[in-house]
Parts: structure tokens; sequence; C-alpha cells
């Protein structure tokens, strides 16, 4: 019935569009299928049996900026066969082979299946639709978010233009080509701050963690006991502060936490700490922190990564902050009031703050004793 | 005046360790004697010059305490802002500096100034008081070593300040309240630079450490650094600054940090026996102080104020 329902008013929609001959903002990437047709629209989209409203909304300006801007719609919807479609099942999955048509380098489809893979053996794997705790994880889209960390160079340098166009003639496509390639050399990875705060973003959600540290304890291979504040202890350690003043160098999550032979690889593989080709695993701590300390032994896994002044987590250093605050508090109320006492006394024993002389002595003593003798 | 037993103690061991010749030691006597017995009495009719008149602290001590307080205010001031970046008036400060990273490198290197100072602090004090034992003039009470007396010197000093006491009490060239203030900052310093030198190289000092010490260290190290820098602030704001420049009878500040001199009345009123040895090692002093005396007669003037005759009967009442 819905369904039915659904293709009643992509039909109307369609034949409205066809009548008026309505036009909006011209698509800045090539739309040969005419697909924005009907998915530039703001309201395009359904509301589920669970009341939710799906958008079917592309903004041909946001697309138009992504990575994927010159992939025709149908080259990863490949399962479209008709127009108006029919309601789509699973939808794209990204190690599915795509943009056959250009890709002019090899000759053969491109796939992300290589990077998909790796990050399917990592702690994060999870498949496009999952349930239960599986859909707590990130999937690619939840990382790569299209186009906030993908800016590209879309002016290429006169050089490099001058060069290349005497074989290829068409400008935009060397334009695109050096863009292709370009992101890639200038813009690798994150800046300190934005994996910080990726990472957060799930590993900051207290109940999500504590889902997955209850199942674990369940299944009888409970979590890292900084499990529940990884991020939070991150923020209080050393490194997190250093990477909050926006400086680079420091480690990040990443940094320790992902392979660092090959860092895309790292990235998208990461392992639970209990498998022993983490970088966090016990027998491979020494050559992580060896990374950026060169004197780091054993003794030094000792510091605390993760530190917390939590009383649960690690109460002497809460009762040795605890000290600090009454100390600090107790100095402030005590020096003043000592000075207090002090100047209550001075001013008693007749000592102002006139100067005469460059002296401060002026007055008689207010002890009932004549102490000045008149000059 | 007749002295207490500390004060003659001190006193026997200056013109002792002088080699005072008997006739420089007849006239401190003479001028003693003719001291009123309310020291108040002299140190509030004694002309002082307020850049100071009695020698104090060395060329030595005097820029170690230029580049003491200078680091240090330069260093709270680079620190905090980058310990409390988030706060609102911490980022135009570390942008008007160049930035975070800007901020950070002059703190490390005004650390790095700082712990010069502290190492040519401990450098003088130890030539100085080889010096002194070589030429056999070294004595404890004179040094910044806390005693007993300090003690002592502290609850009468209370309690003149709270009205059960008529003077002052005796103190030494270092009295309690600067002793107590030096070792503060001493184990301040120390603090912060054992605690700097743990973020800039922790894995150095996990390998130095017994096993077990390092999960403590860092994070205590991290704890101690902002709060010590704060706990040292408030105790420069509201007693240093207090007592060197804000406290009656003290305003509007000591030049004894510049000129390395301390006013007369100062030193009669709060390092009384460091004055009874200027009185030996001065002899412009006990020429002053003999003026003084012969001027005003300030032993009858103690004794018409407490209603007994100027002069000392031939009965000795």
């Amino acid at each position: 019935m819905q369904n039915r329902l659904i293709y009643w008013l992509l039909f109307v929609l369609v034949l409205t569009l066809a009548l008026t001959g309505l036009s909006t903002a011209q698509a800045a990437f090539e739309d040969d299928e005419a697909c924005l047709m009907c998915h530039k629209y703001p309201r395009m989209g359904r509301v589920t049996q669970d009341g939710v409203f799906r958008s079917y909304n592309v903004p041909p300006e946001m697309f138009s900026n992504t990575v994927h801007r010159n992939v025709p719609c149908r080259d990863c919807h490949n399962y479209i066969k008709e127009l108006p479609h029919r309601p789509v099942e699973t939808g794209v999955t990204c190690e599915q082979e795509c943009h056959t048509k250009k890709n002019p380098a090899t000759g053969k489809p491109f796939s992300h299946k290589p990077v998909y893979d790796l990050y399917q053996n990592s702690v994060h794997a999870r498949g496009k639709i999952a349930e239960g705790l599986d859909a707590d994880k990130p999937y690619c889209i939840s990382c790569h978010t299209n186009p906030l960390y993908n800016p590209h160079q879309t002016e290429p340098p006169k050089k490099v233009i001058d060069r290349c166009e005497l074989c290829h003639e068409k400008l935009d496509f060397v334009t695109q080509w050096y863009s292709h390639t370009s992101r890639r050399v200038l813009e690798v990875k994150r800046s300190g701050e934005e994996i910080v705060a990726l990472c957060s973003r799930c590993h900051s959600n207290e109940k999500m963690l504590e889902r997955h540290a209850a199942a674990a304890e369940e299944a009888g291979e409970p979590l890292g006991k900084k499990f529940l504040i990884a991020a939070k202890s991150y923020e209080e350690s050393f490194h997190g502060k250093v990477t909050k003043y926006g400086l680079e160098g420091a480690a990040t999550c990443l940094v320790c936490h992902a392979d660092q032979e090959n860092y895309y690889r790292g990235v998208h593989g990461i392992l639970s700490s209990r498998d022993p080709a983490s970088p966090t695993h016990s027998n491979n701590r020494v050559e992580t922190c060896r990374q950026c300390h060169k004197y780091a032994d054993e003794k030094f896994l000792a510091v605390d990564p993760h530190p917390s002044f939590d009383a649960k987590y690690n109460p002497v250093l809460h009762k040795a902050e605890a000290i600090y605050g009454v100390v600090g508090n107790g100095v402030v109320v005590a020096l003043i009031g000592l000075s207090l006492f002090e100047t209550f006394g001075r001013r008693r024993d007749g000592v102002g703050w006139r100067i005469r002389w460059g002296s401060t002595w002026w007055r008689r003593s207010k002890r009932k004793r004549k102490r000045i003798i008149p000059r | 005046m007749k002295l207490s037993k500390e004060a003659e103690k001190a006193l026997q061991k200056c013109m002792r360790q002088n080699r005072t010749p008997d006739k420089d030691r007849k006239e401190v006597e003479d001028l003693i004697e003719l001291m009123p017995q309310d020291r108040v009495l002299l140190y509030k009719n004694v002309i002082s010059n307020p850049i100071g008149d009695l020698p104090r602290y060395s060329i030595h001590i005097r820029i170690q305490h230029l580049l003491t307080f200078s680091t240090f205010l330069l260093l709270a001031f680079t620190g905090l802002p980058v310990h409390f970046s988030d706060a609102f008036w911490a980022e135009p400060f570390n942008s008007m500096l160049g930035g975070i990273e800007v901020t950070r490198t002059i703190h490390r290197t005004l650390a790095a100034v700082m712990i010069f100072t502290m190492i040519y602090h401990v450098a003088t004090l130890a030539a100085g008081t080889i010096i002194r034992l070589a030429r056999g003039r070294f004595d404890i009470r004179r040094t910044v070593i806390p005693m007993y007396k300090d003690l002592q010197d502290m609850k009468e000093d209370v309690m003149y300040f709270a009205g059960t006491r008529k003077q002052r009490p005796e103190m030494d060239k270092f009295m309690y309240k600067q002793k107590i203030h030096y070792f503060a900052a001493a184990f301040g310093n120390s603090v912060m630079v054992l605690s700097g030198s743990a973020f800039l190289f922790p894995d150095i000092w996990a390998s130095i450490l017994p096993s077990g010490w390092a999960y403590y260290f860092q994070d205590i190290m991290r704890l101690a650094h902002p709060h010590e820098a704060l706990l040292a602030l408030v105790v420069i704001a509201f007693w240093h600054w207090y007592n060197v420049h804000l406290a009656p009878g003290r305003f509007p500040m000591q030049w004894t940090y510049l000129t390395g001199k301390i006013t007369r009345e100062h030193q009669i009123e709060e390092h009384f026996l460091e004055y009874l040895r200027n009185l030996v090692e001065q002899p412009a002093e006990r020429a002053y102080l003999r003026t003084l005396l012969q001027k005003y007669d300030l032993r009858a003037q103690e004794r018409l104020s407490e209603g007994l005759p100027a002069s000392v009967p031939a009965d000795g009442q």
C-alpha cells in the first residue's frame, strides 16, 4: 500500500516538473542521468513505518563539492534499472566496484574493497546495515564526512596546466586529474584536534560505552579499565592538552592505537589492545611509545596515557588533588588573615601609611606610652 | 639597656669574630648602656634614609632577586594562559605573543633563566659560607637556617600584634617570616623545576625512578605544576607584597632589593640582633647612635614616661 503511494507521489512529481518546466540551481556536476530532477528537492523523501522522515534529497551545491562529484550516480547505485526507480533496500556499500566508466588509469573497475576488507578485520568492523551493538560502531561514512575533511585544490598552478595541456586539450580533464592527485598529496590526514573530535564522537558517548562494557563483561572478556573514560581521560592528559592547543606533534588517539607502519592502513585496521598485533598490546607498547619518547623502556609504560583524578580510577591522585585544593584555599584565607592581623596590630601601635622623610613612622603610639619625642 | 641573653651572645660572638679592639668594645657597651630598654622609643626616633642606612644584601643577592621575581612573574604570565587556554582572557594573550606555541617557548626559556638563578644563588651561598668559615666569621644565627628561637619569636610577635606584649621580640638578621618565605619559595621553585622537567623528559624520569613510582610521579607532577604556581602567586600577592609594600611602616616599599641597604628604624625594629652587630662592624653607626642618644637622652624620657625620676638615683632605684 505504502509503495504504491510512493510511486504515485513520484509520478506526480515528475509530471509536475515536466509540465511546469521548473528550473532550479544549475548542478555543478554532470548529471547525465537527470537524477537531480527529483533528488534536488529538499522535501524529497518518505516517512517510514516508524514515523521517521527519510530524506532522499541530494543538494547539488553540496554534492558538487564532494570527492564523488564526478562519479555518475548509477556507477554506484547500479541496482537502478528504471525511472522512477523502485525503493532501495540496502543502497550503496563502500566495498562495491564503482565509476567503471571513468577510470582511465587502469581501465579496470575501481573499488574501495581493499580498505573495506582491512576495516572489516578491525575492532570497528560492521556492515552498512547493522543491528545491536554493531550498530554503535562506525561505518565508513561515520568518519569520511565529505566534504568537510576533503578540501581539494581547485585551481592548479599555471606551470602544471601549461605542461599538461600540451597533450590533454580538455582543460576540465586536466583540472579534475590535478585535483584528484593533489588532494591525496596535500591533504593527507586530519589534524590532531579533528582526529580527537572524531574518535570522541563515539568514545565519549557514555551509554554506548556502557553497553559495550557490559556485553564484554558478560562474554567474559572485560574491556580495559579506562574504556569508559578513554576520551575524557585523554583530554586530561598531557597529550590531550597539547593537541587541544592546536599543536601537532603530540600523540593523538591514532598515533598509539593505529599501526604507524602505514598510517592509512593502520587507521582503517585498528585492533583491540588484546590483539597481539595491536600497537597497544602489552608486548608492543614500548615500541609504540618509542615512536616519540626515545628513551622509553618497560618502566615508562607505568605512565598513564589516560590519567584520571576520579576516586574510582585513581584514589591517590584524587586525594592529592583534594589536598592541593584545601592547601590552596587555606593559604589564601590564612595569609589574608595574617596580613589583616598585622595591619591591625601595627595601626594600633601608631604606625601608618603616611610618609615622613621617606619613612612611615609618624604617629604617637596608642599603647599609652609617649614614644615620640618632638624634634 | 640590659641586653637579653640571646642579644648578649650575638654581640659577644660578633665582637670575637671581628677581633674588635677593646676601645671599640667599650664604645659599643657604653652605647648599649645609654639605650632605652624600650626599643620602640629608639626606632621611632632615629632618622632613616628611605633607601637604606645599613648593609643587608650583597650585589649577588640583589641580582638574584631581580632575576627571580622577573622570571617568576613572566613565568606565571606565560604559564597561566597555557594552563587555562580555554579562558576568555587566555586566547587574546596568547595571540598577542604570537600564538600558544610562542607562549610555551617563552615559558621554557624563562624557566632556563630561573634555573640558572637558582644555581647562581646556591653557588653564592656556598661561596659566602666558605669564605666566612675561612675567615672565622661564620655565625649560623646570621643565616636563613631555621632555629628554635624563630618559633619563640613568632609566638612573641603574634602576642605583640595582639596587644599583649610591649615590644616586638629581638629578632635576628632573618626573622621567622623571612625564613618561612624563603623556604616556601625554595620548595616551590624546586617543585616547579622538577615538574617542568617531568613534562619535558617523561621517559628519562621514568627510567631513573624506581618501578612503580613512575605511575604516580608523572600525574602528581602534572597536578603540582599549576597548583604550586597558583600557590606561589597567592603567597607573593597576599604576603610578600604585603610585607614589603603595603604593611604600615613599610609603605610604599622597602628599597633594600635595589640598594642592598636596610633602613635604621627597620633594622632596630625587626632585626635588633643584627643592629647590635652593625654597631660592632660600622663605626659610623656608633657615631650616629651616640649623637642621637646624647641629644634626646631617651633613657631619661623612658623613665619619665613611666613616672620615675629622669636620672637613676644613687641607690639604683
